[in-house]
């Protein structure tokens, strides 16, 4: 193992680097490392992180490309690899989620393993661990596995490589579990989720009283930097999200807040809907997705009546985690994100 | 009509029914074994060449319908799969022993009692290890493997070597089959079991239809306990003709299997199958070699492109091998009254057709790092792959139309354990609602074992049959 006395490798390996969270992850690495190798899909990302800094290398590749990973780790040694290349809403068969998440993942294991990497930091969800029963009920690193459809089990089988890479010594892991994003760099779903909230057409299901665990991206980054330098953590899993579960009503309080604070006009309107709508949702979501269909709306809609919360308990104790930046700040700036860049809210 | 009266009837001879009647025998009872299939004897053919095949497998084209279809292959002769099949051993792994036991509820049943049957079938038919360096088309494997890390180990196989280091695989004809006879057995070749005969919620035997020197003549057999070791497709296909339903039939698992036709710069033997198996990606996914006589060439070439003539002429340097998967998804085997073939379907999760690809991809980089020169995957149109770049290209090619996939090993249609709505006899194999009515064979697998099942069926088996003769 190369990494230095503060347990942080020179040279970073960042798979899903023009992602919503990549994007994040680089910015933090660029300045602090010798070298950040980035994989991205397509090559007209490239020009976004070249220019982030010199430690910058991007390959362009698809994970799933044993080719594009000889390339990704060429000449690289003892890197820290930070694994957040995946699919959450494929474009329309759920096949992808299986190919790039599973299958993404076992090649970068086998990679990073010939590489010699100092620490395979994971990227998880909460998806392999389904929905809460209650709206107080939090998911522990104990809980038991419940995948939620597809995308569960997809994540759920790349968790269980990673964690059989570390347990036969072929390359020390740690799993990160994150619940829903938000922040900068946020993909087009995001942005349009803010601008349905602005116009009132967000639909609150049932009362809102449903918790929803959210990470901020920037604390996010600081769980998996913690993830990988901290000692103890290999072999292990852990929960890094915002310091407290939301109700579904008061993220888009929060999300109306943020958007008036940044001089944003927000509609009077409320749009309801009752919890039957996501049950049914979620109904329909299962059949097309047990026919290997995926219809991102219905997905979503789906999901939204349930309860999806963690504890960070354990990132707190053990990785010294703290999240730094609350709901309102962390919407704030992703809302001044997208007006920067232009885009319509 | 002719009628044989006898104690135990067994139907079936392969690896469950040959340790059936062989253990019975030995355990005094008077036993009859009836066979669909011939008797042939193991040394007048060539292992895995055509005129085996011919000889030895059912014939009609059997693939179980779904989309992709999977082409399925079954022994049908005394032996049953063991005489056709690449003679890998294994026993049941530890964990999946313990997660049957648990999930279908199954008595005294877990890995240290099965081991102490697996140990005696293991001394009983010698299963051993390549007492020299293993041949090319395996040591290709092996050396693919090394130079990506990759773990890989040579399975022990059913075979017994000479003292010149020349091995024969020691299938039923060569070991129990003769044993059970020395016991006393009588066995019946080319007789097909048309339906178990019940009377009054027992079994009392079957009726059976032989076929000798080209003369037709039906048979009762009635015996005082029944035994059906048929195999998964063939054991619930009885059981249907006979009225026995219930879960008889549903969950059947096989490993799908993918394979490459390999063409290296230099000549590959042909005459056995690869002992080397990579079991880096286990235990869900295993890669291995498959047989390489010049028709197995043919086919697994033809199945990839249009213009493999050129690799055909050049097949003494082409060698097979696969990538075969556990499954989420399940088939089901119908037996049709009437119809001689049951119909049987499997249905493959987007998942399933995933870690199909995935392994498609891995056996292509072990085999470019073998030093493969050209890839053909059994995937119609290819595309036929000679350097790493063009691996990627598979994951898409791996589709539902495109897949040609095949399986050996077929498991699970009459599950056993006691949480009775999800199996079909209980943790010893007693058909639920019939009495002295018995499986014995890969059917009672609850699921499929990821590796050769015919060590887990044979244990299996012993078990069984030791718990009958305690009883009976």
């Amino acid at each position: 193992m190369s990494a230095g006395s503060n347990g942080r490798a020179p040279t970073a390996v960042v798979t899903g680097a023009a992602g919503w969270l990549g994007q994040n992850l680089v910015r933090a690495l660029a300045p602090e490392r010798e070298r950040v190798r980035c994989l991205v899909h397509g090559a007209d990302d490239a020009p976004l992180l070249e220019v982030v800094g010199p430690s910058i290398e991007v390959v362009v590749g698809d994970v799933r490309d044993p080719a594009t990973a000889d390339r990704l780790f060429d000449g690289v040694r003892a890197p820290a690899v930070f694994h957040a290349a995946a699919v959450i809403h494929p474009e329309s068969t759920v096949r992808e989620l299986f190919d790039v998440n599973v299958g993404g993942t076992d090649l970068m294991l086998d990679r990073a393993r010939r590489a010699d990497a100092a620490r395979f930091v994971h990227v998880s969800s909460n998806s392999p661990f389904g929905t809460n029963a209650t709206p107080t009920d939090r998911f522990t690193e104990d809980s038991p596995y419940d995948p939620y459809l597809e995308y569960g089990r997809s994540k759920l089988e790349a968790e269980e490589f990673v964690q059989r890479a570390h347990e036969r010594g072929d390359v020390e892991t740690v799993i990160v579990r994150a619940p829903w994003f938000y922040g900068p760099y946020q993909p087009a779903r995001q942005t349009q989720f803010f601008a349905a909230v602005r116009r009132g057409r967000f639909p609150l299901v049932g009362d809102g009283s449903q918790q929803r665990s959210m990470v901020f991206t920037g604390n996010l980054v600081d769980g998996l930097l913690r993830a990988e330098a901290t000692a103890a953590a290999a072999g292990r899993a852990y929960w890094i999200a915002d310091a407290e579960p939301y109700e579904l009503r008061a993220i888009l309080a929060g999300v109306r807040t943020a958007l008036e604070a940044e001089g944003l006009a927000v509609s009077e309107r409320r749009l309801r809907l009752p919890a039957l709508a996501a049950t049914v949702a979620e109904g329909v979501d299962r059949v097309l997705q047990g026919r290997g269909r995926y219809v991102q709306p219905v997905h979503v809609l789906g999901e939204l009546g349930h309860t999806i919360a963690c504890d960070i308990s354990r990132a707190r104790a053990e990785l010294g985690y703290e999240p730094a930046t609350g709901l309102v700040e962390g919407m704030r700036a992703s809302v001044r994100w997208c007006l920067e860049r232009g885009e319509q809210l | 009509m002719t009628t044989i009266d006898t104690d135990v009837l067994v139907i079936g001879s392969g690896a469950g029914g040959a340790v059936t009647a062989f253990l019975l025998a030995q355990g005094g009872r008077d036993v009859t074994v009836v066979e669909e299939g011939p008797w042939i004897d193991p040394d007048a053919m060539e292992p895995f060449s055509l005129e085996e095949m011919v000889a030895k497998y059912r014939h009609r084209p059997a693939a179980a319908l779904g989309s992709p279809t999977i082409a399925y292959a079954e022994g049908r002769c005394v032996g049953g799969s063991t005489e056709i099949n690449s003679g890998l051993y294994h026993r049941l792994p530890g964990y999946l022993a313990e997660a049957w036991r648990d999930e279908f509820d199954i008595d005294e049943f877990g890995p240290d009692a099965l081991d102490a049957y697996a140990k005696r079938i293991e001394a009983e038919l010698a299963v051993s290890r390549l007492p020299g360096a293993p041949p090319p088309s395996s040591a290709l494997l092996e050396r693919g493997a090394t130079k990506l890390g990759w773990r890989a180990v040579e399975f022990a196989r059913v075979f017994r070597y000479d003292t010149a280091g020349r091995g024969v695989k020691q299938t039923m004809t060569r070991t129990l089959v003769p044993r059970a006879v020395d016991a006393g057995a009588t066995v019946v070749p080319n007789c097909r079991v048309l339906r178990v005969l019940r009377r009054d919620g027992r079994a009392i035997g079957a009726r059976c239809r032989r076929t000798e020197d080209g003369r037709v003549e039906d048979l009762d057999i009635r015996a005082d306990h029944v035994f059906v070791c048929g195999g998964a497709i063939q054991t619930p296909a009885i059981l249907h003709r006979s009225g026995v339903r219930g879960r008889v039939g549903a969950g059947l698992k096989v490993h799908p299997m993918i394979k490459i036709a390999a063409r290296f710069p230099h000549p590959v033997d042909h005459g056995g199958v690869p002992m080397q198996v990579i079991t880096e990606f286990g235990p869900n996914l295993s890669i291995g070699g498959s047989a390489s006589r010049r028709g197995q060439v043919a086919m697994a070439l033809a199945e990839s492109s249009p213009d493999f003539e050129e690799a055909l002429a050049d097949w003494e340097h082409v060698s097979v091998y696969y990538a075969a998967i556990r499954t989420e998804g399940a088939g089901r085997v119908i037996g049709v009254p009437g119809l001689r073939a049951p119909v049987v379907t499997y249905r493959l999760t987007e998942a399933d057709l995933s870690r199909l690809a995935r392994g498609l991809v891995h056996l292509g980089e072990a085999l470019l790092a073998a030093g493969a020169t050209e890839l053909y995957p059994s995937v119609r149109g290819g595309p036929v792959v000679r350097r790493p770049e063009g691996l990627v290209d598979w994951w898409s090619s791996v589709t539902r139309s495109r897949a040609n996939l095949m399986t050996v090993h077929l498991t699970s249609t009459v599950r056993m354990g006691q949480a009775r709505s999800r199996t079909g006899t209980d943790s010893f194999g007693r058909v639920w609602g019939v009495r002295n009515l018995r499986v014995n064979d890969a059917s009672l697998l609850p699921d499929a074992p990821g590796v050769n099942p015919q060590g887990a069926i044979m244990a299996l088996a012993a078990r069984n049959c030791e718990q009958f003769l305690s009883e009976a």
